[in-house]
C-alpha cells in the first residue's frame, strides 16, 4: 500500500513519517515510535484507554488514523513527567491510589489533563463528565475520583464538592 | 529447619513504626504511570511476525474445505496453519471433566462461533487479517444446540457426538440427613433462579508471542499469563513436551480477574512458530475477539434451591440444584467454578446439611471459564434470596434473620456441612457494624416513607464468605487432582547489604510488590524503597502459582517471612561465630543482629552479609555463606477430599455484611443505587489501602454483574454481545461511592493473622443489590430471579404487577 507523508508534533518534538493510510494512530504511536505508554482496551471507541491529545483536545487514538494528524500537534503520557518529575496528576494517581493494574491510567491521565488545563476548578459533573468515557476494570473509580481531587489540590484549582 | 513464621505484626523483629500494616505508596506505581512498563503488546522481538485467526461463524458446523492458496501467495505471509497442524503437531486441551478438550484449531467440526479455524503469521497484523480474507472455509452447518435444558434432553443434538451424551457431569453430593431436614422443617421455601453469563474484561485483552526451538524442541512463551506455571503444564501436555521445555514469561498485565484464558491462541500461535522454522510470533487478542471467544464468560446457571427453616427462624437445611451450561468443551475450567461453592456451600450460616445436585453441560457456546469469586458468587446470590424469601414469610427482619443464623463467634474454627473449615470470625460483630455505618433503622423508616408515595425503594442486607487461600483438593469432585499449592519466593542480601527478592508471578494490579517490600523492610529493618522485587520466569522461579484464589497475599507472606527467617538462622551462625556466643542468643531486631542487652555486641544486617560474602576466613566451619534463602509455603492441615467432595480446602474465612439501599423507577425499570455500606473482616490488613481498592474494585465488578454485565446469545448460538457497546462495562455513572468499615479477626493459621482478599465483595454484592431491588419489588408481589436485573427485566415484572393489580380491580 503505497505511504503518505505526514509530519507531525509529538511530545514537542517534530517527525516526519511515512505512513500507510490505514495505520491507525495508536498503531502509528505504539509500534512506528514505540511509544508504549498508550495502551488500547476496545479498539472501536468504547473504553477512552487509548486517549491522547491532539492539539489539546482528548481524543481516541485507536479511532483516529495516523494521516489524519497530520500538521497538528500529539501528547502522549510520555510527555508529562519531566525527567523524575511526575505530573501533578500522576503524583495524585500515586497518592491516592488511583491505579491498580495501571493498564487504563495513561487514558484517564490524558483526559483529566485536557480537562484541568481547561479549567482548574472543574465541577462534580465536569470531572464525572470526563471520567464516565472511560472504563476501568480495576478500581471501581474510587481511587481515581480521590485522585483527581488531589491534582485539583496540587494544580492549585479549589476543592471540588464531589469529595466533601 | 525449623522455619518460624510471625503470626502478627508484634512478633516482627522490629520496633515500630512498621511498612506493614500501613498503606503507601506502591512501588510500581512509576513505571506504570509514565507509560514504562511493558506489557505484552509492547514487546518486540527480532524477526517477530504477527498472528491473526480466522474463526468459525457458526456455532456448529462440518467443515467440508480449507483452501489458503490465494493467502499463502500474499506478500508478507510467512506461515498458515490449520486443523491439519493442529492433529500433526498437538493434542486436544487438558479439560475439566477430562475428555471434554479438543485441538487448538478445528479439525472435523466447529462447536462454538468464534472457533479458531486457521491463523496466520505475517510481517505485520495488518498484512496477517488481509491474508485472513483471503482464505475460504467450506461449511456444512448442523444442528444447534445453546441452551443446556435442551442439550440434556435424549433427542439433543450432540456437541461432541463422540461423547453420546451432553452431560459431561451429574452428580448429587449429600451432607447429612438432609431429607430429614427438609420433611421435619415447619416451613420450606423453595425458587429458582437464572445468573447470565458475564465475566471478567479485564482492560488489557489476553497475548502472547511464542517461540518454538526447532533444535532444542522447545517452547519459550511470553505473554500476559496470570498463572504462569499452571499455564506451562497445559501447554507441555498439548504439544507432548517434557515439562522442563516450556518457559513461560509473564510480562506485566493490565488486569486478569481469572479471565485471561488465552491457551487456545496461545496453542495456534505456538503451531505458527513451528511452522515458520521458530520465528516468534506475537499474537494479541482483540476485544472483539476476547467477548466472542475469549477467557472471560462465566457462570451460565440455572438454580433451583430451597431452604429448610423452624418457626423461630433457624434455617435447618439447604438444597441447591444447579445446571450449569459450561459450553462447547471443558478446556476453560468453567467446572472449577461449580465445584468451588464447596468451600463455602451454607455462607456464614449454621445450617447444618445440605445437599448439591450438579449437572454440568456442553452446549454450542464459548467453554465457560473463572471469573473473580469462581463461583460463589451466584451461589450467594440464591442463598440470600431465599434468606429473605423465609425472613419475609415468618415476618422477621432479614438482619435479624441473619443475625439468628450467624455461625457464633466462639464455634471456630467451625467445620460447614460440606467439609470445609472456616478458621475465625465475628460475623455478628460484621453485621453490627454494618447496620450502624448505615444507620438502618433510618433507612427502614425513610424506606417507610417512600412507600407511602409509591416509590420502589429497597434495603438489602446481605453476607457471604470469601474463602480465601484456594487448594486444589476443593476441586475434587470435578477431577482436579492435588492437595497444597506452593509458593516460593528467594530473598538475597548482597555484599552491600541491599536486598533483592525474587518472585514467580509478574504485575497484575494488586500492589503484591509493594507488600514484598513492606515485609521484607519490616523484618531486616530497611526501606521499602531499598528492595527491589524481581519477577522470574518458570524455568528460573521456585515452585509459584501466583495470583488467584485470593491466596497471594497470604502466600507471599509465608514464603518471604519463611526466606527471611531462614537466613536470620544462618546469619545467628555467623554472628555467634564473630562474638563467641550460641547461635540461640543472636537475636535479629531493627536491623542489628547482636545480644540483647550488650550493645557492642552488634552487627548490621550489611555488616553481617559482608562477612558471609567476603570474609570466609571469619566464617565457622559449615555454615552456608550465601545471605539468601528460597522458602516455600504452602497451607498446613489440608486434607484429601473424600468420596462426597468434603476436604479442609481454602484456609481462609473472610466474611462481609453489604447494606444496600436502591431505588427502582418506575417507567424506565432503571436501578439507582443510592446508598451502598460494607462491613467486613479479613483478618489482619496488611496494606488496608490496597485492601480497600480490592474492595472498591470488587463491589464495583458485583455491581456490574448485578445489573448491567451479560452475554447474550439467540437460539442459533450466535453472540449477541461483541462490543462494548451491547457487553455493558460500570462506568464512574453507575458505581456509588462505598462507605466501609472493618472488623478485624485475625486467622490463627496465617502469617501475620491475614485472611485471603483479593476477590472480596463480588461474593456479596449481587446478592445485596438483589435483595434491595427484591426488597423495593415485594410491595407489588414481584420477585427479580434473573440476574443481570436489567432495566427490561424489572420493567416486565413492574408492568406484570401493574395487570395483575388492574386485573383484580376489574374482578374484584
Ligand atoms: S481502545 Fe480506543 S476507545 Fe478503547
Ligand atoms: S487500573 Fe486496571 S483497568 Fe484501571
Amino acid at each position: 500500500m503505497a505511504g503518505r507523508q505526514i509530519r507531525v508534533n509529538i511530545n514537542g518534538t517534530d517527525h516526519q513519517a511515512i505512513v500507510e493510510p490505514r495505520l491507525s494512530l495508536a498503531d502509528f504511536l505504539r509500534h512506528e515510535l514505540g511509544l508504549t505508554g498508550t495502551h488500547i482496551g476496545c479498539e472501536h471507541g468504547v473504553c477512552g484507554i487509548c486517549n491522547v491529545l491532539i492539539d489539546g483536545r482528548s481524543m481516541r487514538s485507536c479511532l483516529l488514523l495516523a494521516v489524519q494528524v497530520d500538521g497538528r500537534s500529539v501528547e502522549t503520557v510520555e510527555g508529562l513527567a519531566e525527567g523524575e518529575k511526575l505530573h501533578p496528576i500522576q503524583e495524585a494517581f500515586m497518592d491516592e491510589q488511583g491505579l491498580q493494574c495501571g493498564f487504563c491510567t495513561p487514558g484517564f491521565i490524558m483526559s483529566l489533563k485536557e480537562l484541568l488545563d481547561r479549567n482548574p476548578n472543574p465541577s462534580e459533573d465536569e470531572i464525572k463528565d470526563v471520567l464516565g468515557g472511560s472504563i476501568c476494570r480495576c478500581t471501581g473509580y474510587a481511587g481515581i475520583l480521590r485522585a483527581v481531587q488531589s491534582a485539583v489540590a496540587k494544580m492549585g484549582g479549589g476543592r471540588p464538592s464531589l469529595l466533601d | 529447619m525449623a522455619v518460624d513464621i510471625p503470626k502478627s505484626f508484634e512478633e516482627l523483629p522490629t520496633s515500630a513504626p512498621r511498612h506493614i500494616g500501613r498503606g503507601r505508596r506502591r512501588i510500581e506505581d512509576p513505571a506504570l504511570l509514565t507509560g514504562r512498563t511493558q506489557f505484552i503488546d509492547d514487546v518486540e522481538l527480532p524477526r517477530m511476525l504477527h498472528c491473526a485467526i480466522l474463526r468459525s461463524p457458526f456455532a456448529h458446523a462440518r467443515i467440508t474445505g480449507i483452501d489458503t492458496q490465494e493467502a499463502e501467495a500474499l506478500p508478507g505471509v510467512v506461515a498458515i496453519v490449520t486443523g491439519e497442524d493442529a492433529l500433526r503437531w498437538s493434542h486436544p486441551a487438558q479439560s475439566s471433566p477430562e475428555g471434554w478438550g479438543t485441538h487448538c484449531l478445528a479439525t472435523d467440526a466447529v462447536r462454538y462461533v468464534g472457533e479458531p479455524v486457521a491463523a496466520v503469521a505475517a510481517i505485520s497484523r495488518y498484512v496477517a487479517e488481509d491474508a485472513m480474507e483471503l482464505i475460504t472455509v467450506e461449511y456444512d452447518p448442523l444442528d444447534v444446540v445453546a441452551d443446556p435444558a435442551a442439550a440434556m434432553k435424549a433427542d439433543s443434538p450432540l456437541v461432541h457426538a463422540g461423547q453420546g451424551t451432553n452431560v459431561m457431569m451429574d452428580r448429587v453430593f449429600t451432607w447429612g440427613e438432609v431429607e430429614q431436614a427438609f420433611e421435619k422443617a415447619d416451613c420450606v421455601v423453595s425458587e429458582e433462579f437464572r445468573w447470565n453469563r458475564m465475566g471478567a474484561n479485564p482492560t488489557e485483552t489476553f497475548g502472547c508471542i511464542c517461540e518454538w526451538d526447532p533444535l532444542d524442541l522447545s517452547l519459550t512463551i511470553r505473554g500476559s499469563i496470570q498463572s504462569p506455571s499452571m499455564f506451562g503444564l497445559g501447554r507441555a501436555a498439548t504439544f507432548a513436551l517434557p515439562s522442563n521445555k516450556v518457559n513461560i514469561i509473564s510480562q506485566p498485565h493490565g488486569g486478569s480477574f481469572g479471565g485471561k484464558g488465552g491457551t487456545r491462541g496461545t496453542d495456534v500461535t505456538c503451531l505458527l512458530s513451528r511452522k515458520a522454522d521458530g520465528r516468534p510470533v506475537k499474537w494479541i487478542e482483540d476485544r472483539v475477539e476476547y467477548l466472542t471467544a475469549g477467557g472471560s464468560q462465566a457462570w451460565d446457571r440455572y438454580y433451583s434451591a430451597s431452604i429448610a427453616v423452624r418457626n423461630d427462624g433457624i434455617v435447618t437445611g439447604l438444597r441447591v440444584a444447579l445446571v450449569d451450561d459450561l459450553g462447547a468443551t471443558g478446556e476453560a475450567y468453567g467446572a472449577i467454578c461449580a465445584a468451588k461453592p464447596l468451600a463455602a456451600f451454607t455462607g456464614p450460616y449454621t445450617i447444618p446439611v445440605a445437599e448439591y445436585d450438579l449437572k454440568l453441560v456442553a452446549t454450542n457456546k464459548v467453554p465457560s471459564g473463572p471469573y473473580r469469586g469462581m463461583g460463589p458468587p451466584p451461589h450467594f446470590f440464591v442463598l440470600e434470596q431465599l434468606m429473605d424469601l423465609a425472613a419475609r414469610q415468618l415476618g422477621i427482619d432479614p438482619a435479624e434473620f441473619r443475625r439468628k443464623n450467624f455461625i457464633p463467634k466462639d464455634a471456630f474454627p467451625y467445620m460447614i456441612p460440606s467439609g470445609n473449615e472456616y478458621d475465625s470470625g465475628d460475623y455478628e460483630e460484621v453485621l453490627n457494624q454494618a447496620l450502624a455505618l448505615a444507620d438502618y433503622p433510618a433507612l427502614r423508616s425513610a424506606q417507610a416513607e417512600a412507600r407511602k408515595e409509591g416509590r420502589l425503594v429497597g434495603i438489602g442486607v446481605a453476607s457471604a464468605i470469601e474463602p480465601g487461600v484456594f487448594d486444589w483438593n476443593a476441586y475434587a469432585i470435578v477431577g482436579m487432582p492435588g492437595t497444597g499449592v506452593p509458593e516460593g519466593a528467594t530473598v538475597s542480601i548482597d555484599i552491600m547489604g541491599f536486598i533483592t527478592v525474587r518472585v514467580g508471578f509478574s504485575l497484575e494490579g494488586q500492589g503484591q510488590y509493594t507488600l514484598v517490600s513492606q515485609l521484607v523492610s519490616d523484618y531486616f529493618g530497611t526501606d521499602p524503597e531499598m528492595v527491589r522485587v524481581v519477577y522470574l520466569d518458570t524455568q528460573s522461579a521456585p515452585p509459584s502459582f501466583g495470583p488467584g484464589g485470593s491466596r497471594l497475599g497470604v502466600a507471599i507472606t509465608g514464603a518471604v517471612l519463611g526466606a527471611c527467617d531462614r537466613i536470620r538462622t544462618k546469619a545467628s551462625q555467623v554472628v555467634a561465630g564473630l562474638m563467641q556466643t550460641e547461635p540461640e542468643n543472636i537475636v535479629l531486631r531493627d536491623g542489628q543482629f547482636g545480644i540483647p542487652g550488650v550493645p557492642e555486641a552488634q552487627m548490621s544486617v550489611a555488616e553481617v552479609a559482608g562477612t558471609m560474602l567476603a570474609r570466609s576466613d571469619l566464617l565457622p566451619p559449615d555454615v552456608d555463606p550465601r545471605p539468601e534463602a528460597t522458602h516455600v509455603w504452602t497451607a498446613a492441615g489440608r486434607t484429601p477430599a473424600d468420596e462426597e467432595g468434603r476436604a479442609k480446602s481454602y484456609l481462609t474465612a473472610a466474611q462481609a455484611v453489604h447494606v444496600v439501599q436502591v431505588e427502582i423507577d418506575r417507567e424506565t425499570g432503571f436501578v439507582e443505587i443510592q446508598r451502598y455500606c460494607l462491613a467486613d473482616d479479613c483478618g489482619t490488613r496488611l496494606n488496608p489501602a490496597t485492601v480497600e481498592g480490592q474492595t472498591d474494585g470488587s463491589v464495583a465488578q458485583g455491581i456490574g454483574a448485578a445489573l448491567l454485565e451479560e452475554y447474550s446469545f439467540d437460539s442459533d448460538g450466535q453472540p449477541q454481545t461483541t462490543t462494548f457497546m451491547d457487553y455493558l462495562m460500570p462506568t464512574v455513572y453507575e458505581v456509588p461511592t462505598v462507605e466501609k468499615v472493618a472488623v478485624v479477626t485475625p486467622s490463627p493459621f496465617t502469617p501475620l493473622g491475614a485472611k485471603g482478599c483479593g476477590e472480596g465483595a463480588i461474593h456479596t454484592t449481587p446478592a445485596a443489590v438483589l435483595c434491595a431491588i427484591n426488597d423495593a419489588l415485594a410491595p407489588l408481589g414481584q420477585m427479580a430471579r434473573e440476574v443481570p436485573a436489567a432495566p427490561k427485566r424489572l420493567w416486565d415484572l413492574i408492568r406484570l404487577a401493574e395487570d395483575t393489580s388492574a386485573e383484580g380491580s376489574r374482578t374484584g
